[in-house]
């Protein structure tokens, strides 16, 4: 595949097979009159309704905004212009009712369709497919301004754009707001006193050696990778819940959060990062794929059980795969082609739904990663798997039923029995199965109770009190969606499983909601897992018993070495469980269904089947069709977007980090590189830095370094200049879009946490694993409630706080921390008395501002005055000057330090960033 | 060849020129807040259909009254939310076929809705009288509110997208069925700011039992800046961290704010007319005088016994009690001017059939006759007050769920599944018809049958009551002008006064 150099027209050659057909209908007399009269007025010219011409026969084959053909020759029942002449479609009914065309009308089109849609003079143009739209252009690398070279191409790009609006660059920035300015916007961590003051002795002597030294240790340092993933997870609104009515919990979710952040701080080349997100399966990044299910989703329980809004809420799950893509990956907002051509940019509906082909088999869930043979955590539980077998054999494996409690599930043993039916009677009185599944010594695999196995489950209603859905016990759904029993008194509640064949069976496994034991986690969980007898039908119809539950649970209580044995097993089954691969919310993938375009965005209007395939416009024909599996799929699809020439990809991240850099984008819109969205301030700039991004000028250089590019960024002059305002500057850029100064902003939500737990001392800066709680347990269709978020165990980056959708932490949310719901580009700036009140008033802001004064003191040996000293170079990194400290000292001393301390956190010098 | 005048392009027809980014407002940088700067992100003329309005944001005063974009008389609103779905088969919408094939299979009726296999038909469990001057009869399930039938515009055909309620909470208040939409709340406030700037522009004040389920989608503020989230209180509990913590003084507090304030001021030398530092300065003004104005606003217990004997604090169950102390704290909010009151009446703690909220999949007969109870007296006090006191005037109200419960039982079951497409809703008061029925469902009130409307046409109509275009009331997000009613509906005409 290759990108042209100028982005190609692509040609489509239509028409020509009627003129070899007898045309019965004339077009000029028969047909010509009809539209005329009828449709005409809106469909023609420039400004025609719904972007369909009738008179133009390139436009009847292409269709109009609705993306689906208007007409296609030969195919009048294929030709969607039928259908709306037909009044077939609610609401586009064409001619508006009482217009409808006559029967007499309608046959004649239908006719002329069939014909071969022919319009004298007509016949042989060609659709063309193009656009001008300057993002889908390819970058062109352009030449650097006179005088300039790679290191100074940043400050010479931007001082072009200043000069033709008579502004300069400000002066540089103070060694002090320089340093706390780069740390921030490095690591999201402000520099120690300390390290402030020997920065500004280094930046006297040497300022650009100093500087630059100071750059590089905040890029090695492991704290860059924890800055960039939180921008990075805003994008793509990842959280650790679901969403929607429950809310839940995602098992495990966080690791492709630590994906994240190790991937910048190893700076692994962007198009590996991209790779990885959507083919971390085999690509030995396992955890990476969590980007693909980073959204939001409703599930089954949510959902009903009525067929289409279970259609409806599969195809809004692969939607919201289309816009983590698009909004992070591509700067497109792919999904307004969901229902009808993008009405701006140059993206069909049958690109929107040939892009979501290619994710057609993922699906939101857990699965366990797979180790490589080799990987520590692969050998153990290899190890403890082989013990767990010889420790199951010693117990009697083969001969005697054995029970064994996975937690989630309970696996049964049997000794190999072959039966045309089993009988499963519940030792207590309810009775809840999500799924029993039964497996034979052929194919170890293989479940035989399947739906799909023609297996017929039977009840005898008369033995319930309560009786509900006992198909779910084997459709091989795990989750809520589970059958219910309750025994009426004195009787057993059981159910019948009837083969179609006799089978040789030996293990079960049977569980109540193997979903939320797999994919969730801190709910307040209700019924155990189902315990029964078994019996099988012999051939004299007779039904025998294979399992009894009770018996087998007292065969192992009454021998001592066999209670022995059994804890051992119990043991390793604990240790596998938490030492083994763990299942984690990262995607689960499967056999892809065909996808088909979805006429107006309804999977219930099926129109034509697409392969999966990039923009028609961008060379996305890769190739592949509805057979091409899951796995080649992702990968074409990573292909596409990282190869160098794609227009795209390189120039969406360069302006991302720009965008996180200096407060604005080159191009503001960062998730929107579309005609709706704002064009480059710079694009001379921008594609410069595209440009080096992919093929770096200096030879040594890595391509696609993330880091490289930062540190090209922030060691231009534009960086480091001063943010003071100049009245010119104002004037003519008020927003400083073009950089006469560096942008002064309020800090977001993890910097001001992160930075006053560093003013108190306390902030453990431990990387990476599990996040940190601040809300309880809840029950599964509870909301969260926050618990405690402000004590010893919260101490961490914010990063590490568990993100939950939509859930209002009762602090940093109101600094406009992203809900989650939308993908999150951007982050609004707003400014509420709610902030206010939470930084005045929280109890973390309270008892941080005494640990603020705690440790001021402790280090000041108690010295009242420089406590207070010490106080404004920890918060602030400076020290008061007089008035400040007179008022301090006014202070009653008893609470003084802390009121100090909590001023401090609440002024606008501590939470702007010069 | 074809010439680039006859070129069809896929895309062609919304291509069209633009101006700069930002070249066409000639603002400095002390009236233009970078808040202001990102909701001008995108260009507004790229976009077909009327030129969105989007207002404008001071970020020093994110709450000042901004004009409407007509006039009208409403200049609040309060809405009255009732998650969990209520039934209108039982309460609003008569349906004298009900009766007459009570115990019969419905014609048409599907095998499965929401929650599995169907029933029979039921006639609803409470009787219907004819109410008021205009005879609209409904139910003894809510006698009070039919007391005031005349004041009322019902709507009877409205149909959403969803039977879950979680996506159906979101739609109704937020226009889409996804999360991450913001609130009507949210909208109106972003457009509207409010006259006092004491007090919240937004308050959501939650059901004594908690949150409904779709939690904070409801009042949130979605990808709007979170000054526009609705502030959540209600009778019982404070807004987080509105009260000083206890071992400070008084003192301590004055102590703190003199010292932020030169702080504060010598900061800003530095950056003299920064319009986010100064915001930052006011929001803290305006956070004292909430932490006086709040526990004002929330003490009822100087109302009158009559008042409170009006609402039912005195009597029934205790969430009613909570429930009705909401409702006086509802009256007092809009009386200071707060531009939008959203009371909740139903929650999600535990998910429990019609325990918490009007959900009743069995037993409908006690379920909903236990929420009833808490809804019924208090809401129609609250009116009635409003009424009283000339504030229906400018007060729009609105009482809303999000669907309906089907005409048939459950099979084998003694509640009402979802139906998202008949259901009732019914507004009151500002700009409002009163006395009004629109719409019909069919005669099982099965399906909208009469002037269908959508949530899409419901919200139009808010927004259109509250003086606001729905079609040009927008925030560019991520590129896209986004409206409460993504790029649907029509403003309801027959219902406006």
């Amino acid at each position: 595949m290759k990108f042209g150099s100028t982005f190609s027209i692509i040609p489509l050659l239509i028409g020509g097979f009627s003129q070899s057909l007898v045309a019965e209908i004339d077009y000029e007399t028969q047909i010509k009159p009809i539209f005329e009269e009828y449709c005409i007025d809106c469909h023609s010219g420039s400004d025609r309704e719904a972007n369909l011409r009738l008179d133009y026969r390139p436009s009847l084959l292409l269709g109009g905004d609705s993306g689906i053909k208007a007409a296609v020759p030969g195919h009048p029942e294929k030709s969607y212009l039928m259908e709306l002449i037909q009044h077939k479609e609610p609401d586009l009914e064409m001619p508006p009712k009482e217009d409808k065309l006559s029967d007499e009308n309608i046959a004649l089109i239908s006719q002329w369709i069939k014909e071969g849609v022919n319009i004298p003079g007509q016949m042989d143009l060609k659709v063309e497919k193009t656009t001008d739209l300057w993002s889908f252009q390819a970058v062109e690398r352009p030449e650097l301004p006179a005088g300039a070279d790679h290191k100074s191409a940043i400050d010479a790009y931007l001082l072009e754009a200043l000069d033709e609006k008579g502004l300069s660059f400000n002066s540089p920035a103070s060694a002090e707001v320089l340093m706390r300015r780069v740390s921030v916007i490095l690591t999201g961590l402000p520099p120690t006193p300390e390290q402030l003051q020997s920065f500004s002795a280094a930046y006297a002597a040497q300022p650009e050696q100093a500087y630059t030294e100071l750059v590089d240790r905040l890029l090695a340092s492991k704290h860059f990778g924890e800055r960039w993933a939180q921008h990075w997870l805003d994008v793509i609104r990842w959280a650790e819940t679901n969403g929607s009515e429950s809310n839940l919990y995602r098992k495990n979710a966080w690791i492709y959060r630590d994906y994240v952040v190790n991937a910048f701080n190893e700076d692994l080349s962007y198009a590996q990062f991209l790779k990885d997100q959507v083919a971390g399966d085999q690509t030995g990044a396992e955890a990476a794929t969590g980007f693909l299910v980073s959204g939001p989703h409703v599930p089954a329980a949510s959902v009903g059980r009525e067929a289409i809004a279970i259609r409806q809420a599969r195809a809004d799950r692969v939607d919201e795969i289309v816009q983590t893509v698009g909004a992070s990956v591509l700067g497109m907002t792919v999904s307004c082609a969901r229902c009808h051509n993008h009405k701006f940019d140059p993206i069909s509906i049958k690109d929107y739904y040939s892009l979501a082909a290619f994710f057609q088999g993922v699906e939101f869930g857990g699965r366990y990663p797979k180790y490589e043979e080799g990987h520590p955590i692969e050998e153990l539980e290899t190890a403890l798997r082989t013990e767990l077998d010889s420790v199951r054999h010693q117990l009697g494996f083969g001969q005697i039923p054995l029970w064994e409690d996975w937690k989630g599930y309970n696996e049964v043993h049997l000794p190999v029995v072959e039966t045309k039916a089993l009988r499963f009677t519940s030792v207590k009185p309810n009775f809840v199965v999500d799924e029993l599944e039964v497996f034979g010594p052929d194919e170890a695999e293989r479940n035989l109770a399947h739906k799909r196995e023609s297996v017929e489950i039977k009840v005898e209603e008369k033995d319930f009190a309560l009786l509900k859905n006992p198909e779910f016990v084997n459709n091989g759904e795990f989750g809520t969606m589970s059958f219910r029993g309750k025994a009426k008194k004195g009787a057993s509640p059981s159910f019948e499983m009837h083969f179609k064949e006799p089978v040789a069976i030996n293990r079960l496994k049977v569980s109540t909601n193997r979903e939320f034991f797999f994919e969730t986690d801190y709910l307040d969980r209700g019924s155990s897992l189902p315990n029964f007898d078994v019996e099988a039908l012999g051939e004299d119809g007779v039904w025998v018993s294979i399992a009894n539950y009770k018996k087998a649970k007292a065969r192992v209580n009454g021998e001592s070495h066999l209670k022995t044995l059994a804890r051992r097993r119990d043991q390793l089954i604990e240790r596998i469980m938490k030492e083994g691969s763990q299942v984690s919310f990262i995607g689960r993938f499967s056999k892809p269904e065909p996808a088909f375009i979805f006429h107006r965005g309804s999977p219930e209007n099926k129109r034509e089947e697409v392969a999966p395939a990039g923009f028609e416009l961008l060379e996305g024909d890769l190739e592949l069709t509805s057979e091409t599996s899951d796995k080649e799929r992702r990968m074409k699809f990573a292909e596409w977007v990282i190869d160098p020439k794609h227009p795209l990809t390189a120039r969406v991240m360069v302006n991302r980090l720009w965008y996180h850099i200096f407060g604005q984008g080159i191009v503001p819109t960062t998730a929107d590189f579309g005609v709706a969205g704002a064009k480059p301030t710079n694009q001379a700039l921008l594609d410069y830095l595209a440009s080096e991004f992919v093929s770096p000028s200096q030879p040594e250089a890595k391509a696609w370094s993330v880091k490289a590019m930062i540190r090209s960024m922030v060691l231009s002059k534009a960086f480091r200049q001063s943010s003071a305002p100049q009245a010119a500057g104002l004037e003519k850029d008020a927003a400083a879009a073009l950089l006469w100064r560096y942008p002064p902003r309020r800090m977001e939500a993890e910097v001001i946490r992160d930075s006053i737990l560093s003013a108190s001392g306390k902030l453990d800066l431990a990387l990476g694993g599990e996040s940190y709680r601040i809300h309880n347990v809840k029950k599964t269709y509870a909301q969260w409630e926050v618990d405690k978020n402000y004590d010893e165990k919260t101490w961490r980056r914010m990063l590490y706080q568990e993100r939950m959708r939509r859930v209002d932490d009762k602090i940093f949310t109101a600094f406009d921390f992203p809900d989650c719901g939308q993908v999150r580009a951007k982050r609004p700036v707003s400014t509420t008395p709610l902030q206010a009140l939470n930084l005045m008033n929280s109890p973390f802001a309270m008892s941080q501002s005494a640990l603020i004064a705690e440790r001021a003191l402790a280090e000041s040996g108690g010295d009242y005055k420089k406590s207070i000293q010490r106080i404004f170079e920890v918060i602030l990194g400076r020290l008061p000057d007089t008035d400040e400290l007179e008022a301090c000292l006014e202070l009653d001393r008893e609470k003084g330090l802390s009121l100090v301390s909590r001023s401090l956190i609440n002024s606008n010098e501590f939470v702007f960033l010069p | 060849m074809i010439n680039q005048e006859e070129k069809v392009s896929l895309f062609g027809s919304q291509l069209m020129s633009r101006r700069g980014f930002l070249g066409r407002a000639g603002l400095t940088m002390g009236g233009l807040s970078l808040a202001q700067l990102l909701a001008k992100d995108g260009d507004p003329s790229a976009f077909s259909g009327k030129a969105p309005i989007r207002p404008d944001i001071l970020s020093k005063e994110p709450y000042a009254p901004r004009g409407t974009h007509f006039e009208t008389p409403a200049k609040q609103v309060l809405i009255v939310y009732c998650p969990g779905a209520v039934s209108h088969v039982d309460t609003f919408d008569y349906k004298p076929d009900l009766f007459k094939y009570h115990g019969q299979k419905p014609p048409g009726l599907p095998a499965v809705t929401f929650e599995g296999p169907t029933g029979n038909i039921a006639q609803p469990f409470w009787e219907f009288k004819p109410r008021g001057e205009s005879g609209k009869m409904i139910s003894e399930l809510v006698p009070h509110l039919a007391e005031h039938a005349d004041d009322f515009c019902f709507m009877h055909s409205l149909t959403t997208q969803t039977s879950a309620h979680p996506q159906g909470e979101n739609f109704m208040n937020t226009g889409f069925t996804m999360e991450g939409f913001p609130s009507f709340g949210a909208w109106v406030t972003y457009a509207l700011g409010t006259d006092n700037q004491e007090l919240p522009s937004f308050v959501a004040i939650n059901d004594p039992r908690g949150t409904a389920r779709s939690g904070k989608n409801n009042f949130g503020n979605g990808f709007l800046p979170a000054a526009f989230q609705g502030t959540d209180f209600n009778a019982k509990n404070p807004p987080a961290n509105l009260v000083r913590p206890g071992h400070l003084t008084a003192g301590d507090d004055k102590s703190t704010v003199e010292l932020l304030a030169r702080f504060n001021a010598k900061h800003l030398q530095q950056f003299p007319d920064d319009a986010d530092l100064a915001a930052r300065i006011a929001s803290y003004e305006l956070a004292g005088k909430m932490q006086t104005s709040v526990p004002d606003i929330m003490s009822i217990d100087g109302e009158p016994e009559s008042i409170h004997k009006e609402y039912g604090t005195d009597q029934g169950s205790d969430l009613k009690r909570e429930y009705a102390k909401n409702c006086i704290l509802a009256r007092r909010l809009l009386e200071k001017g707060v531009r939008v009151v959203q009371l909740f009446n139903g929650s999600d703690p535990s998910g429990g059939n019609g325990i918490t909220n009007w959900d009743s999949h069995s037993n409908i007969k006690n379920t909903h006759a236990m929420q009833a109870e808490i809804m019924d007296q208090p809401t129609a006090a609250l009116i009635h007050d409003l009424k009283r006191r000339g504030m229906l005037e400018h007060t729009l109200v609105v009482w809303c769920t999000e669907f309906g419960r089907m005409p048939f039982l459950q099979a084998n079951g003694s509640g009402r599944d979802h139906n998202p497409e008949a259901f009732t809703c019914f507004l009151a008061g500002a700009g409002v018809k009163k006395g009004f029925s629109y719409g019909e469902s069919d005669n099982f009130g099965f399906k909208g049958a009469k002037d269908i409307a959508t949530v899409y046409d419901f919200n139009a109509t808010l927004l259109h009551l509250m003086g606001l275009d729905h079609e040009r009331l927008s925030y560019y997000h991520n590129g896209i002008e986004r409206r409460l009613t993504n790029v649907h509906g029509h403003v309801i005409k027959d219902v406006l006064a």
